[in-house]
């Protein structure tokens, strides 16, 4: 390992280094064995919810592949942060053209994201992954094969990661508590698996802060941890809306996009998790929380189709206001 | 918070005597004959008028000054009004053929802007003018932007027509700073100048541009202007939101789309920005307005990622026509627009941003994710882990690349000074 330090996140700390000591996932990683073995691998295409595990099967097989030399042999790129296709390709362009160390015949590139490159972008990656299958073989990891255009599909195996099960994703928040020395609660843990929602990354991420909060994890650390991860302005921001002050509901919102930096479907996100939650502290009955749910999710849709988070956004608001009214059904127009 | 809304200078300032109504020498002279013949009781052969000419060149104030100098009671149905057959019967017939009731000397009966009478919704709209044209006892005083339109060759056969032209420059700057002067603005000469050019004769046009830019100041500079370093596209601007969000029909606030050079992608920023200012209290117009906005972006956004260019006059129109469209909205209110937020916070908060996205990238290598993810899904946990044990919070940062200094500036965190992680066992692991 190059790093002079091992790295303090426990998501780092604590993510598996071998194929075999990951949770679940078990088919996905016999046959990813079998490809180890084989030292040869297809083009793999990994789609699946966040936080089950694709990244992490994509380093394991690295280092399975390669062992100590795995990074030298390793191009990592995150399509969401290389800007435009020219990048990628040039950049995977340079790491090709050299051959591989050790005796695996091609060196390795992961794409994380895939899915948030355009249509185009994907088409010229279709011509370089053609261009340079001699030399390396590419993992795409996805959260949605849909989004993933079909001649690249065709030439990856496809593999589909399931949501952990609950068993196995507690007794891996277990298993990291206890090495940490940090007393979690049963109450504690069930709060955990319900906020993360199945994204063991944000479970994680949940444990640590939920620690440093407090030596025992109970069921109200979580909450507080969560509550203050999540910005304050979130609610209130669907309360002023509801109330009717636009005006205000959009500073709110403005600080969330601007100042925090998060994006449209972040945000949505984030008011569904409010408005479903049953500590929310949002009076609504069933009929509007409906509605909002309902609403949130054409907004949502709108967002990934559309070009300006602001304005969908601002757009959510303006709605807001109609189901605090009880004018829903107005809106629709 | 300032109060936005105040009342239009343009109404404010609206010319008290024919004399005060600036331009237009020859039609003032024509009008005011054609109405002199009236009042001496020999109504004249033609017993309406039709003043035409481009928009905000003193049309509707001539007639407004005349009323009120020669003391006659003014009848008006302008556009804002449903102007069907049967709203105009009731209105204005009645009005058209009996004396005034207020004791004045007569009245003037004025239609407004008769080109924009929309032949399908005011049903016999044109045919009940025609009628009241033909019984009136007093003058009756049409106006219009376009007399050449086709639906209105009948009205144009029974009316004196009398031209308008846009207001000159000169003259333009002289009302501006009359303005100023009672409003106590001072307003440095080239500034006027710039609004009166850009106004292209808008006397209207230009008066809002001067309320935009001064209202509620005490000195307004060229610098002032130029400092925003978009000045003639700002001062357009003003003028092209404001006709889109106060359109009394579709169909003028779709008319901006005819300006050469217009920016959409300005506009719909400006759009996003001035809806609730323009519309509150009324939370369907508001709802309503972002409604098509919200559409015409997921089309511009098409355009982009596909060059679906074929969709760019659907966007246009529900950017435009289809704001307006809004239900419910209030009564005209002089507002005062605002250059959009995030194109000001985009720039004001770059250094903040980009601090923090090369602490996002930083973290964002070690854990495997992008800068977003990081940004996200990483930072708010560490801030709290910083903030409630900033031991542990050094060593993680410290293992990620990150000095802990850096962080805790760019994200605005204060630490504790008390020692947290000293009463807790903890057992390395």
């Amino acid at each position: 390992m190059s790093e002079t330090l091992a790295i303090e996140l426990w998501t780092e700390k604590y993510r598996p280094r071998k194929l075999d000591d990951m949770v679940d996932q078990k088919e996905i990683v016999e046959r990813l064995k079998e490809f180890v073995k084989d030292k040869n691998i297809p083009h793999l295409l990994f789609v699946g919810p966040p936080g089950t595990g694709k990244t992490t099967a994509a380093l394991c097989l690295a280092y399975e592949l390669y062992g100590e030399t795995w990074r030298d042999n390793t191009l990592e790129l995150n399509a969401s942060d290389e800007r435009g296709i020219d990048v990628i390709r040039t950049r995977i362009k340079e790491y090709a053209r050299t051959v591989p160390l050790g005796e695996v015949p091609f060196k390795l590139i992961i794409l994380d994201e895939a899915d948030n490159m355009t249509g185009d972008a994907q088409q010229a990656l279709r011509r370089t992954m053609e261009l340079f299958s001699r030399t390396a073989r590419f993992i795409l990891i996805a959260n949605y094969a849909s989004k993933i255009i079909e001649p690249i599909q065709s030439r990856c195996a496809i593999f589909r990661f399931q949501p952990i099960p609950k068993q196995d994703f507690i007794g891996r928040l277990k298993y990291i508590a206890e090495r940490e020395g940090v007393s979690l609660t049963d109450d504690g843990l069930e709060a955990i698996w319900e906020e993360s929602m199945g994204d063991m990354r944000k479970a994680i991420n949940t444990l640590q802060a939920a620690a440093a909060l407090g030596s025992k994890v109970d069921a109200d650390t979580v909450y507080r941890a969560v509550g203050k991860v999540t910005p304050s302005e979130v609610r209130e921001m669907i309360k002023l809306a509801l109330a009717g002050d636009f005006l205000a509901a959009r500073e709110r919102l403005r600080t969330l996009l601007y100042t925090y930096g998060l994006s449209g479907v972040d945000i949505v996100k984030l008011v569904y998790r409010e408005v479903t939650s049953a500590r929310g502290g949002l009076e609504l009955d069933d009929k509007r929380r409906l509605e909002l749910i309902e609403l949130l999710g054409e907004v949502n849709f709108r967002l990934v189709e559309g070009a300006d988070d602001e304005i969908q956004l601002n757009t959510m608001l303006a709605k807001l206001a109609l189901v605090g009214k009880g004018l829903a059904n107005v809106s629709a127009r | 918070m300032l109060a936005r809304a105040e009342i239009p200078w343009t109404e404010k300032y609206r010319p008290k005597t024919i004399d005060d109504v600036v331009g237009n020498p020859e039609a003032k002279k024509a009008f005011v004959a054609w109405l002199n013949a009236w009042l001496a009781g020999r109504p004249p052969e033609k017993k309406a008028v039709l003043l035409y000419g481009p928009p905000g060149c003193g049309k509707t104030s001539l007639v407004h000054a005349a009323a009120k100098q020669l003391g006659l009671e003014l009848v008006e149905a302008n556009a804002s009004d449903v102007r069907t057959s049967e709203a105009l019967k009731r209105r204005v017939l009645r009005a058209a053929t009996e004396a005034s009731l207020s004791g004045a000397r007569g009245k003037i009966i004025l239609l407004d802007e008769v080109d924009g009478i929309n032949p399908r919704e005011d049903a016999g709209g044109l045919d009940t003018i025609l009628e009241i044209i033909r019984v009136s006892r007093h003058p009756v005083v049409l106006t219009a932007n376009d007399p050449w339109d086709p639906r209105l060759r009948e009205l144009r056969s029974v009316c004196e027509l009398i031209e308008f032209r846009r207001v000159g420059v000169r003259e333009t700057v002289k009302v501006l700073s009359d303005i100023c002067r009672k409003e106590g603005v001072e307003c440095d000469p080239s500034v006027l100048k710039a609004i009166a050019e850009n106004s292209e004769g808008d006397l209207r046009a230009a008066i809002n541009d001067l309320q935009s830019i001064a209202a509620g100041r005490q000195a307004v500079g060229l610098e002032d202007l130029e400092i925003l370093g978009y000045r003639a596209k700002q001062l357009n601007m003003f003028e092209v939101v404001r006709q889109v969000l106060t359109a009394k029909r579709p169909e003028t606030a779709r008319a901006v789309l005819s300006m050469p050079s217009l920016d959409y992608e300005m506009l719909i920023q400006w759009l996003n920005e001035n809806i609730p200012y323009q519309y509150s209290p009324s939370a369907v117009a508001i709802a309503d307005a972002y409604e098509a906005l919200s559409k015409a972006d997921i089309m511009l956004a098409r355009i982009k990622k596909e060059q679906a260019w074929t969709l760019l006059p659907y966007a246009l129109d529900l950017m435009t026509a289809g704001v307006a469209a809004a239900r419910e909205k209030p009564p005209f209110k002089f507002v005062k627009y605002s250059f959009p937020f995030k194109l000001r916070a985009l720039s004001s908060a770059k250094e903040i941003r980009e601090e923090r996205l090369r602490i996002a990238r930083a973290i964002a290598r070690a854990c495997h994710v992008s800068s977003k993810k990081a940004l996200t899904e990483v930072i708010p946990y560490l801030k709290l882990v910083y903030e409630n044990d900033p031991q542990r919070g050094e060593r993680i940062l410290e293992s990620v690349g990150v000095p802990a200094e850096a962080f805790a500036k760019a994200f605005d965190l204060t630490v504790a000074k008390r020692p947290p992680a000293v009463t807790r066992a903890r057992r390395r692991a």
